[in-house]
């Protein structure tokens, strides 16, 4: 019986959701290692222990509370030696995180201090005897590999969403961790810009919006604007003939001649689908289409179509993702 | 001998060594261009110096200015026989081909020199009023410098108006010394005789003789520097010349990757071929090619006269410095129009360069290869081989090209197709349809009589991928034993190619030879253009020989033979506006064929052509790469191009290439209008009993 | 700057992957192979980097089999100097046993920086880089989406969820390179040729032992065929239900 450390990432002084999912993955690991503990490590400022609780509504047994200054951002060389001192000091048999922005440099960091074994991006994991198995999506999710590491510990961070975070309430335990100070040269974080301002970029965005010629002017790009901010932080992209004619600037050009784009949702708004269009777009993980002629294109790589008029359909669509997102 | 004859000798070596050194140095201009073998095919090269240079073939293309020229140009080769017996006559007073010729022959060489005169003075007349008083916008633009041609043109008029003049004063002395077949020198001569007496006017005669003889040498010296240089290299830049055949029309050549040089392709003057600098002699200015360029109508910077003029002016500056040319004091003004450029040192010359300091990338990547600039040119330039070779030098030696094309060079290198699809999905058009492999079809031993090259257009275009069905279904009903490659096709390079890699090319293109070969292909059909050019007159530079059809003309055949098994044409009459694709017409002048196909098919089509047509009409803008960029400078080729078929008022439109499909579809859509766009195969297949 | 950029051979992203007959492999007929492309990000912004600072040495590395060496050459015909190739009969998956060949070579280069692709398109792992600055103590910065240097400090942009960091650091550091950085050029046939002469050294990969292997690789089950789930905005709280439920992106 073997207990499983947590990173509980935290940003601007709250727990965020991957940190419960990684709570959640790190329960399913104990239990398939057999039944330890979920130590779950809370770095944040001075403060952040207050939150404490939630992580135990969430499944930790033990809540490591670490709170340094530095903490109020991403400190990750102090992060990860705070992480691997405990994990080493406290014999756990693996290292859960989420395979966020943070996870994603920590995890390596943290397994090369512990000369650990390391999987990423992981979406399921199971263990037999010394050996944890996980699923691994790779070649851009179009191949799943299952991964069987043998050691112990092991660095397993988990793809945010995979694990739907589940409440199993415990009073957790509530304990101090010392931050350990980093050494050598490191990284300073000059300054943290959070977005909203202006929208994300089309290769970074998980969603993005787009509109073709059926919007018919580019006065009707208001609305497309309007979709994208409705579902919260979306990018707005554009068809060669749209940018053609300068409804749009060329930097929203998706497409062979423009950017090529695999974000989780993709809504094509009154795009046909032309070849060089959808040498761009073709690989998002889920399409949406609209577009008043039910032969076009674009319908063959949808995953759901609505066939119709784009300009009457927006509104509404807006309206109703608004809806359904506040209802979260 | 008089004094006069001597003083005449004297003038006539120095003028006649002045213009043999002008000349020899123009030649040792051309030979700092790379050599080119330009003398196989002797009888074609003849052929198209009748053609093309004596009977003006090409000049007859423009109503106005053709028959004008011609005249001029017929008028001059008439007159050369003259001038050369006047140049005689001023050393040696006695000679004269009168006793050279029989009687009869040379009645009618004196009287067409009498009546050529009259005929070339009215002809340059009128050329001169065309150019000061109705500027044809085609001779304006590319900063052209007009004197010269005024120059030139007075020149001509002045050398008519003396020999007519003396010929006259002449008869006014002595109305025996010519015979009555000089109609119009008889007159003037005797309405001079009643005005003065015969010594005046002998004393006249030999004020206009003299003119008239120092007005021909001094023309002849003028020549090397000015433009009108054409009226000596214009046949032979026709001679060598092949844009008119010999070898395969519009076919790029092919080039040595694995030499040894710093540079590949043209970035200045001493890269081109001679035959690209000759071309820089010849250019007339005429702006016929500029004209008829779909990018330049459209409001891009690239002209293809400018190119020509341009590889000139750098000539002009360039090969006196190259050549340590002893006559540089005086130098041909034949690169006017750069006037900075004029005083610079030589440092400074060997600074400039052809690319970015006279023509810019912009320029080159706007051609769509159309090859309306080269059927224009009257005297057979080829300027398609400049830019050709221009950006060949941009993409392999500094990787200098539109943004939009490196990810289709990548995926051409990686997917074989110049979009990012997956090989694997290449024949996903076929599903329910049960078209053999190639390998399939030698898995059970067989072996087909065609291959259908689907093209990457026709195997992933949504649109396109109509057109193959549509031309499936007609081998089908046909019974045609066919198959395809499926997987195993991937772009032979001819994009790659067009837009100037010809490292990527090569690769592709000898793939694809390997594996025609591999399944022993002999005849091919394909219903892109571009593949249709590029397998049927490219790939034999590489050893890969096949028999290429394009589909209109294999759809026309079993139409002839009938073997469509069509149903019988009812309904109304369909009025329908072909637009020929560049590649099928200027560049394989199949013209009648896809146009025959629709006809045989659906006799109650009637085809209206619009003004543009045929082998003058304007591309659609999706050529020589031009797919694959953006199209931010000027109206869109495609949107010029649809407006002119719409405005016929055909209730459909026609292709025969996938690109000019997607080039029009999105023309018609952008205008608004719902008529639809038809590729000849649809409509033949739309005829084809259930 | 002396720079170093570590690469990984990987095949085309537009395949369509098939599993080898082992199942712990995908089948590689007919794939094509070539820099990986976060590899390809890297090697460009070295070459930036360079060209800006005016001189300096880029040095490319590779671990695998002796096909790694034509992805090699192909950075030098981008302009990179010199290659070395860590001999290898395959790239182990396990990114901390490939860290520690890096490490063990890299140690003793003198780079001034060190970058990475921010992973490789296979394996889809992001380890091998920022496992190599700890093994090497260097300060690390995981998937840059910017990054410039002045003098002895670098600046760089790291993008969060929804928000993105600035960065400064110290030099020797490791750098894992995102998209945004630097669009790779194309190689001229001038580069390709120049290519063939340049330097490129071999040796053995001193790979550490490999604690994570592939038990089986698999296909994601078949994506659902499109539907058209209706007309007009009568169909609209059919699709979001759909983006809710099934598809789960709301
Ligand atoms: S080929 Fe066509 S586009 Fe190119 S210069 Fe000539 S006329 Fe213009
Ligand atoms: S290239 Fe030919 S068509 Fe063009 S201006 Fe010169 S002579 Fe005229």
């Amino acid at each position: 019986m073997a207990n499983v450390l947590v990173f509980a990432e935290t940003r601007n002084g709250e727990i965020r959701k991957v940190a419960l999912e990684a709570v959640t993955a790190a329960r399913k690991l104990a239990d398939a290692t057999g039944g330890g503990e979920v130590h779950a490590v809370l770095a944040g400022p001075p403060g952040i222990g207050e939150k404490a609780p939630l992580l135990g509504t969430y499944g930790a047994d033990v809540v490591l509370v670490s709170e340094s200054a530095d903490f109020a951002r991403f400190a990750r060389e102090s992060l990860a030696a705070t992480m691997a001192e405990r994990a080493r000091s406290g014999g756990y048999r693996a290292v859960v995180l989420g395979f966020s922005a943070q996870g994603r440099d920590l995890g390596p960091r943290v397994a090369a201090r512990l000369d650990a074994p390391i999987a990423t991006d992981v979406i399921d994991l199971s263990a037999a005897g010394d050996t944890i198995t996980v699923k691994h999506p790779a070649y851009a999710n179009k191949v799943i590999m299952t991964l069987a590491i043998s050691g112990s510990p092991v660095v397993i961070s988990v793809r945010p969403s995979a694990f739907t975070a589940v409440q199993a309430p415990k009073a957790a335990r509530v304990d101090t961790l010392v931050p350990v100070a980093a050494q050598g040269a490191t990284v300073t974080v000059v300054d943290v810009k959070e977005g909203a301002k202006g929208r994300p970029d089309l290769g970074e965005a998980s969603i993005i919006v787009s509109g073709g010629r059926g919007l018919k002017a580019p006065e009707n790009f208001k609305l497309v604007e309007a979709l994208a901010d409705a579902f919260g932080n979306a990018a707005v992209g554009a068809t060669r003939a749209v940018t053609d004619d300068g409804w749009r600037p060329h930097s929203d050009q998706i497409g062979q001649t423009g950017r090529q784009v695999s974000p989780d949702l993709y809504v094509a708004l009154g795009i046909s689908g032309a070849i060089q269009h959808l040498a761009g777009m073709r690989t998002s993980r889920t399409i949406v289409a609209i577009n008043k002629d039910k032969e076009a294109p674009i319908f063959k790589v949808a995953d759901y179509g609505i066939v119709g008029d784009v300009i009457e359909i927006l509104p509404v669509l807006t309206a109703a993702v608004k809806a359904a997102r506040e209802g979260h | 001998m008089t004094a006069g004859n001597i003083v005449f000798l004297f003038i006539l070596i120095v003028a006649v060594g002045f213009f043999s050194l002008n000349v020899q140095r123009l030649v040792s201009y051309l030979q700092i261009g790379h050599p080119d073998a330009r003398t196989g095919h002797p009888f074609t090269r003849l052929r198209n110096v009748f053609e093309i240079g004596i009977a003006q073939k090409k000049i007859f293309r423009d109503p106005v200015a053709g028959p004008m020229h011609a005249l001029i140009f017929w008028g001059f080769m008439v007159l050369t026989a003259g001038t050369l017996e006047i140049l005689i006559a001023g050393v040696y007073p006695a000679f004269s081909f009168e006793a050279l010729l029989p009687k009869t022959i040379y009645t009618v060489y004196s009287a067409s020199q009498d009546m050529f005169a009259v005929v070339v003075l009215a002809a340059v007349s009128f050329a001169l009023y065309r150019r000061m008083v109705l500027h044809p916008r085609r001779l304006d633009g590319d900063d052209l410098e007009h004197t010269d041609a005024l120059i030139i043109l007075s020149m001509i008029a002045g050398l008519m108006i003396t020999l007519l003049l003396s010929n006259a004063f002449m008869l006014a002395a002595f109305p025996q010394a010519m015979g009555p077949e000089k109609v119009v020198s008889h007159q003037l001569g005797s309405a001079f005789a009643h005005m003065m007496d015969p010594r005046t006017a002998l004393a006249r005669y030999h004020i206009f003789w003299w003119a008239h003889a120092l007005l021909i040498l001094a023309f002849l010296n003028y020549l090397p520097y000015s433009k009108h240089l054409h009226v000596i290299t214009s046949l032979i830049n026709v001679y060598f010349s092949n844009t008119s055949g010999p070898g395969v029309k519009g076919a790029m050549r092919s080039m040595d990757l694995e030499a040894d040089v710093e540079s590949f392709g043209a970035s200045d003057v001493e890269q081109l071929s001679w035959k690209n600098l000759l071309d820089g002699y010849s250019c007339t200015e005429c702006g016929r090619c500029t004209a008829a360029c779909p990018a330049n109508i459209t409001g891009k910077l690239l002209s293809p006269r400018k190119i020509v003029i341009n590889t000139r002016q750098r000539l002009m500056e360039k090969a006196p410095v190259m050549t340590g040319d002893r006559m540089d004091f005086m130098r041909p003004a034949l690169s006017h129009g750069v006037e900075s450029y004029e005083a610079a040192t030589s440092d400074e010359v060997l600074g400039h360069r052809l690319l970015d300091s006279y023509i810019t990338e912009e320029e080159l990547w706007a051609c769509t290869s159309c090859r309306a600039c080269v059927v224009e040119c009257p005297v057979s330039i080829d300027q398609l081989d400049i830019i050709n070779e221009m950006r060949r030098n941009l993409v392999l030696t500094e990787s200098r090209f539109p943004a939009e094309l490196q990810p289709v060079f990548e995926s051409l290198e990686r997917n074989g197709s110049p979009w990012a699809f997956s090989a694997a999905d290449r024949a996903g058009w076929t599903e329910g349809l049960d078209i053999p492999t190639m390998a399939q079809m030698r898995e059970r031993g067989e072996k087909p009589d065609i291959l259908f090259w689907v093209g990457c257009m026709g195997s992933f275009d949504d649109r396109a991928k109509k057109i193959t069905v549509a031309f499936a279904h007609i081998l089908r009903a046909c019974g045609i034993n066919f198959a395809i490659l499926g997987q195993e096709e991937a772009c032979h390079g001819d994009p790659a190619r067009r837009m100037g890699n010809e490292y990527l090319y090569q690769i592709l293109a000898k793939n694809t030879i390997e594996t025609l070969d591999r399944y022993e292909v002999t005849t091919i059909v394909t219903h892109c253009p571009h593949c249709f050019h590029q397998m049927g007159n490219e790939l034999p530079q590489f050893g890969g020989n096949y028999e290429v059809i394009h589909h209109s003309t294999y759809i026309e055949r079993l139409l002839q033979d009938a073997r469509v098994p069509l149903r019988s044409a009812e309904g109304q009459k369909l009025t329908v506006a072909y637009h020929d694709s560049c590649y099928l017409g200027r560049y394989n002048d199949v013209y009648d064929a896809p146009r025959q196909a629709m006809k045989r098919a659906l006799p109650v089509i009637e085809l209206i052509e619009a003004p543009r047509t045929k082998d003058r009409g304007l591309c659609c803008g999706a050529g020589g790469g031009r797919m694959f960029m953006e199209e931010n400078t000027g109206k869109r080729i495609n949107a010029e191009r649809t407006e002119e078929l719409l405005a016929t008022g055909a209730a459909a439109l026609a292709v025969a290439c996938p690109f000019c499909m997607t080039m029009l579809t999105d023309g018609v859509k952008a205008n608004g209008s719902e008529v639809p766009v038809y590729d000849i195969s649809e409509i033949v297949a739309g005829q084809l009993q259930a | 700057m002396k720079i170093a950029v570590c690469m990984k051979r990987t095949p085309d992203s537009e395949s369509r992957f098939k599993i080898a007959a082992s199942s712990t492999a995908i089948d590689e007929t007919g794939l094509k192979f070539d820099m990986d492309d976060f590899a390809g990000y890297a090697v460009e912004a070295a070459l930036q980097l360079n060209e800006k600072a005016g001189g300096g040495e880029t040095v490319v590395y590779a671990v695998g089999p002796d096909n790694v060496q034509e992805t090699l050459r192909k950075a030098m015909s981008m302009g990179v100097d010199r290659a070395v190739h860590l001999k290898a009969d395959a790239v182990p998956v396990d990114g901390i046993a490939v860290a520690k060949a890096l490490a063990a070579e890299l140690k003793t280069g003198g780079y001034d920086l060190i970058l990475f692709g921010k992973h490789a398109f296979d394996s889809s792992a992001g380890v091998v880089g920022t496992a190599t600055a700890e093994l090497l103590g260097l300060p690390c910065i995981t998937a840059a989406s910017q990054l410039s240097v002045d003098g002895g400090t670098g600046s760089a942009r790291r993008e969060l969820e929804g928000a993105a960091e600035i960065l400064s650091f110290p030099l020797p550091a490791v750098v894992t390179i995102d998209e945004g950085v630097a669009r790779p050029r194309y190689p001229s046939l001038k580069g390709i040729m120049a290519a063939k002469k340049k330097p490129m050294e071999t040796k053995p990969a001193q790979l550490g032992s490999a604690r994570v292997t592939i038990q089986k690789m698999e296909l994601p089950p078949e994506r659902p065929a499109g539907r058209i789930i209706g007309e007009g905005s009568a169909a609209v709280p059919e699709l979001v239900k759909l983006l809710q439920n099934e598809a789960k992106v709301l």
